[in-house]
């Protein structure tokens, strides 16, 4: 399958008075035309900040300080401006954390609607807001056109997400990406977003990149998944190979903390010991080295980096940045 | 009830329905939501109606002053109430009520030009500190909390006493040369020195609460989505940044207008404003205390009429502050 995004090497940065705060360290991945990839890792590992590098919508602090980022096949670090400006929202499409302070509270839901097919499509304000309509038809909204004429304050906070996913499509981009689109919601309605994004995916043929801290939520949606820690990419596998041959410590460690149904009812939900590092040096080490229970020498001496996992295949696509075959804890 | 059931069975057919939801009534919008609490608030709309009067008084005052606001009559002087002068004549034997009418101009005009050029500077002051950022915003964050240290009676004293006779000498000389009287109309100087000098003083409020609402909004979600959504940064401006920050900044557009008029009433009371025979309320209540014991009138008019306008001021702002608060919403 063709290869429609593909990331090499980000680093990005944020100042913070005289220091430094190393929020991703060199990540790369790649997206196909028509896939969904999930993004796991728990708060503060980058995730966020590597998709907002992306669209460079980085928050004035941040700057990308080395990597390529490749659309079709075009750095878009290398554009202008106007071109990546044409790129948001036509070809990327966001879908942000938090829906009730998403959407401009003085604007009614039709007017901030338009706003991307008027610019991108050219579109008449009558033609947009019919397309609205169908969107948020699309979205399960009932009364869609009613709802056009609504402010942001006058829904719910699941309506207010899928007029955000509905604003995100409305440009059928090429590629959706959502940053935890479920967090803020309760539990039922994250079933319903969740349902929603897979019915969209099955419906328009875009590549979808879902971040999230819950390895639950994505389970039975994505394709592929990569785990990043510390700004880190440390795993990468297919959905299966993942929840069924974990390879690095960390990935180990978040699938072991998902509580089960099943099982023995007096077992207690384990945890990954210690706290996450901090972010303001680069570490010359693995950076998971403290928290692991698989640690050799040679994680305190250098930072492994992402290679095909020992006894898999390259085509299986299952890397992992870790010094130790953690199958038996041998060092390789 | 009947309309919502029509259009629940009418969704499938979305372009009718998307074609008459274009004529549709507009649901309430917040601006809306705001204006109906500012109604809903007794005080504030007796404040409202008196401002209003008070602007259409000073708007049309040379078509309903009864007299002449500078015609001395001096065999009609210090006269009580009546029907030719309802607020009777001063010592000079001037109609009263048509001087505070002038007066009421006076202050409209000196007060929204002193809000208007303060909250020019201050948008184009605030604006720059929140999007330049660094060193530049620390110096104007610096100039503000200096210029709203320094005491404005001192100010206007001051500059009364440096640069209005230098300025009035030019005039002088100006005229001489020229023979052109608008070197004689020496009220402009006393206008422009005063809110001039005032405009100086009250812009750092609005530089300060348009810089934060600024760098508040900037960093909202919506904004971000927005970008996402590829909207250009003169569309993030005028439809999320302008909209969004409005409320505080009537509010203070209220609090200044009121706060400017009542300084221009006591600095022309204490001789440092518009100056006589230029009516304003502050020099006529000036003149009026000389003579209170005998002919209180010339006293209470203006007074009067002063106390009112401020009360209405202060009852308009505490409503426009409790229709924009957004703490007090829902």
């Amino acid at each position: 399958m063709k290869t429609i995004l593909e990331v090499r090497n980000l680093e990005t940065t944020f100042k913070q008075r005289k220091t430094t705060i190393h929020a991703v360290n060199g990540v790369s991945f790649s997206l196909r035309k028509g896939e969904m990839l999930g993004v796991v890792g728990e708060s503060g590992c980058g995730k966020s900040v590597s998709m907002l590098s992306i669209v460079n919508l980085l928050p004035p602090a941040a700057t990308i300080k080395s990597g390529e980022i490749l659309f079709d096949g075009r750095d878009i670090r290398k554009m202008s401006r106007r071109e990546v400006q044409h790129l948001r929202g036509k070809k990327i499409g966001m879908i942000f954390q938090d829906p009730m302070t998403s959407l401009n509270p003085v604007m009614k839901i039709g007017k901030q609607m338009i706003e991307a097919l008027r610019y991108h499509n050219k579109l008449s304000k009558e033609d947009a807001l019919k397309r609205s309509a169908e969107l948020l038809d699309l979205v399960g909204i009932s009364n869609p056109t009613e709802r056009l004429n609504e402010f942001p304050h006058q829904l719910s906070g699941g309506m207010r997400q899928r007029v955000m996913i509905a604003m995100a499509l409305t440009c059928d981009p090429e590629i959706l990406i959502a940053d935890e689109p479920t967090t803020a919601l309760d539990v039922t309605i994250q079933a319903q977003i969740i349902e929603l994004i897979k019915d969209i995916r099955s419906k328009l043929d875009s590549s979808i990149i879902l971040i999230t801290h819950d390895l639950g939520v994505i389970a039975g949606m994505v394709d592929r998944i990569v785990v990043m820690y510390s700004g880190y990419i440390v795993e990468e596998a297919s959905v299966d190979d993942l929840y069924q041959k974990p390879r690095h410590p960390y990935t180990m460690g978040l699938l072991k903390s998902i509580p089960k149904l099943r099982g023995s009812a007096v077992s207690r939900l384990s945890s990954i010991d210690g706290s996450p590092p901090d972010l303001l040096e680069k570490p010359q080490f693995c950076p998971f080295a403290p928290r692991c229970s698989f640690s050799v020498e040679r994680c305190w001496k250098e930072n492994p980096a992402l290679l095909t996992a020992a006894g898999e295949s390259e085509e299986s696509g299952h890397k992992t940045a870790c010094w130790v075959d953690t199958r038996n804890g041998v060092e390789k | 009830m009947k309309e919502k059931i029509k259009t629940v069975n009418t969704t499938t057919n979305i372009e009718e329905d998307v074609i008459k939801s274009l004529d549709a009534t507009p649901s309430e919008s917040l601006a809306k939501d705001a204006f109906l609490r500012l109604i809903a608030n007794k005080g504030a709309v007796v404040g409202l109606i008196i401002i209003t009067l008070l602007i259409f008084i000073a708007l049309f005052g040379p078509y309903i002053t009864p007299h002449d606001f500078l015609s001395q009559n001096l065999e009609m002087r210090n006269q009580g109430l009546s029907w030719e002068h309802p607020f009777g004549t001063d010592d000079l034997g001037r109609d009263v009520l048509s001087r505070v009418i002038y007066g009421a101009r006076t202050a409209v005009i000196l007060s929204i030009s002193i809000t208007v050029i303060s909250f020019i500077i201050g948008t184009a002051v605030g604006a720059i500190g929140a999007y330049v950022g660094g060193k530049i915003d620390a110096f104007i964050v610096w100039l503000i909390d200096l210029t709203m240290s320094i005491p404005s009676l001192l100010l206007v004293v001051v500059i009364n006493a440096s640069l209005k006779p230098p300025l009035m000498r030019w005039m002088e000389t100006q005229y001489l040369e020229t023979k052109n009287t608008i070197f004689r109309e020496t009220i402009w100087v006393d206008f422009v020195l005063v809110f001039g000098s005032l405009a100086l003083i009250k812009w750092p409020k609005a530089a300060r609460i348009i810089r934060g609402q600024i760098l508040s909004i900037r960093n909202k979600n919506y904004v971000t989505a927005a970008r996402a959504a590829g909207v250009s940064t003169f569309g993030i401006l005028t439809r999320y940044i302008i909209p969004n920050a409005m409320g505080p900044v009537i509010v203070l557009f209220s609090a200044i207008l009121g706060e400017a008029m009542v300084l221009e009433s006591a600095f022309s009371f204490l001789g440092v404003g518009v100056r006589p025979p230029m009516p304003s309320w502050g020099n006529m209540i000036s003149d009026g205390l000389r003579v209170w014991h005998l002919h209180p009138h010339i006293l209470a008019a203006p007074a009067g009429v002063l106390a009112v306008v401020t009360m209405a001021f202060s009852f308009l702002g505490d409503g426009l502050n409790d229709a924009f608060n957004p703490r007090q919403w829902d």
